[in-house]
């Protein structure tokens, strides 16, 4: 009787909480206090709130206090950065997983295997409107100068590393944080899981909280960026867009695409998929499920998971603080580098375009267009931007499914 | 190909770190921006195999021929006195207050073509949202 008392009294998480030392025990409720300030942020704040939530509850379920080796336990990070449960020390080693891991491992697995971000992109491309780009095809230029903070984050990343002995970030973290810079969530986790799966709690966390807040970082690079004469400029009507075109773009786009950068075939052309069953009108069964239950399952299955990585040994470091502060160098730049076209646009066309659309070029569909709608108005109340500003948009989608094609072409095979 | 220190980071010079950084930048901004060109292009090319401009449309002469001048008519015709009387109406609807409380000074159209009621669902769902 005592025996199993005192046996259910190791199994507890108080048992645990004690027995692992003062430092991990501090460590753990670090941990478990900033998964509660996600939570906080995600339901009171009501950032991105599909996704922080999951997130923000997944740290928690991972921090909890539990004995070494207990099969409570939901996520074992181990399994799939420590050389010692891998195979030849590289390769994760599913079965391995599948016998021991919780049920967030598995999840885990969909993350790690690269299944769950282009899932995401076939649902967002059934949501996408390719339209306001196809009639006004200039402005795609936008989505790629907003690309610059991507790259200029890069070199923030290597200088930030040379220059402070406690932070080392090599090219592959580099290029992770680096990615932030895209404003795209599954985008930045997909490059992320394969070069740097240490910094992947960090990253998405620091990705879907600026997300969150481009409502208050760009306002005022905007008015920084543009005269107000400029941010005045209505924009001619876009011209209509006929099926075939909406049929045609997402298939060119991918042969496009995979003939000068195989690498962000499987983000571009899952985006293109989804696209063209939305446009083409022949599988809409296909189509509704892809952006609802398809869309809802896999936001939870990587929330969930990508929130467990993040462990105190991961998560509580230097590095961290440098990812969330490059995090917004990244935001910033790629506003920055949008505005900057946005200008040279106006410019040239002797005030044709609103400089004010080329923040949009930053993906974070539809938030962007919206704050470049509502800055606009602000100025001109007579003025609507909204559809100009989607072009931009969703070629900042492309722009940074192709930046991180790149990077991992560049980086993948380190 | 690369370095120990740009591999892991660690006792990185700073010089070798902008060299590198200035490269990928280069390189790769180069090739977004290729890749989105070339998308560029083939989207004007869109514009010109499958793009009619319905203005430059022949068939829609005769119409627009015989339709102006009863547009023209109907402006003319249309009661000033009246449309002054439903924008102050609307206009005092909007701002709480009675109609003997305004003169309409002048009125202009603005140039969108959406409905003002349209534009303002537009704007409060933007706003809600934000």
């Amino acid at each position: 009787m005592i025996e199993s008392f005192a046996n259910f009294l190791q199994n507890t998480g108080f048992y645990a909480l004690i027995s692992t030392g003062p430092v991990d025990a501090i460590k753990t409720i670090i941990m478990i206090a900033i998964a509660c300030i996600l939570l906080y942020l995600a339901i009171v704040k009501k950032f991105e709130p599909l996704l922080l939530l999951p997130i923000a509850f997944g740290m928690l379920l991972s921090n909890l206090p539990m004995i070494k080796d207990s099969s409570a336990i939901m996520m074992h990070t181990e399994f799939f950065t420590d050389p010692q449960y891998m195979i030849e020390g590289k390769y994760i080693d599913v079965g391995y997983i599948c016998r021991h891991g919780g049920l967030l491992d598995l999840l885990y697995l969909g993350v790690k295997l690269g299944i769950y971000p282009p899932l995401i992109f076939v649902g967002i491309g059934c949501m996408t409107d390719f339209g306001p780009l196809i009639a006004n095809p200039k402005s795609i230029l936008l989505g790629a100068a907003a690309q610059f903070g991507v790259f200029f984050t890069f070199v923030g990343a290597l200088v930030l590393s040379a220059l402070i002995p406690s932070i080392n970030f090599g090219v592959k973290e580099a290029a992770s944080i680096g990615i932030i810079g895209g404003a795209d969530g599954p985008t930045a986790i997909y490059v992320t899981k394969s070069l740097a799966p240490a910094l992947l709690p960090a990253i998405a966390v620091a990705a879907y909280s600026y997300m969150a807040l481009i409502p208050v970082i760009q306002p005022p690079i905007m008015k920084l960026m543009t005269r107000k004469k400029d941010r005045m400029v209505v924009m001619e009507q876009l011209r209509t867009v006929s099926k075939t075109e909406k049929i045609l773009f997402p298939i060119i786009v991918t042969i496009v695409v995979a003939l000068i950068i195989p690498d962000a075939v499987s983000l571009v052309g899952c985006l293109m998929l989804g696209n063209l069953m939305k446009e083409s009108g022949v599988v809409d069964r296909l189509s509704k499920m892809a952006q609802n239950e398809l869309m809802n399952i896999i936001t939870l299955f990587l929330g969930v998971t990508v929130g467990a990585t993040a462990t105190a040994s991961s998560f509580l470091s230097a590095q961290t603080i440098g990812i969330i502060v490059l995090g917004l160098i990244a935001f910033c730049f790629s506003t920055v580098g949008g505005l900057f076209l946005g200008d040279i646009m106006c410019w040239l066309t002797k005030g044709k375009v609103n400089p004010l659309i080329g923040s949009a070029g930053v993906s974070a569909v539809p938030m962007a267009a919206r704050v470049s709608q509502v800055v606009g108005q602000k100025e001109n109340p007579a003025n609507f931007l909204l559809m100009h500003a989607m072009g931009p948009n969703v070629a900042g989608v492309i722009g940074s499914a192709v930046a991180a094609g790149v990077f991992l072409a560049m980086f993948g095979n380190l | 190909m690369y370095s120990e220190a740009l591999l892991t980071g660690k006792n990185l010079p700073l010089s070798e770190a902008l060299a590198m950084g200035g490269e990928t930048t280069l390189l790769g901004l180069a090739i977004v921006f290729a890749v989105l060109i070339i998308l560029m292009l083939v989207l004007m090319l869109f514009k010109v195999v499958f793009y009619k401009d319905p203005s430059k449309q022949t068939v829609s002469v005769d119409t627009a021929k015989s339709v102006e001048p009863a547009a023209e008519i109907m402006e003319n015709t249309t009661d000033e006195e009246e449309l002054v009387a439903v924008l102050t109406a609307a206009v005092a609807a909007s701002l709480n207050t009675s109609t003997y409380n305004l003169r309409i000074k002048s009125y202009r159209r603005t140039d969108n073509k959406m409905p003002a009621w349209n534009k303002a669902g537009v704007t409060e769902t933007i706003n809600n949202r934000f």
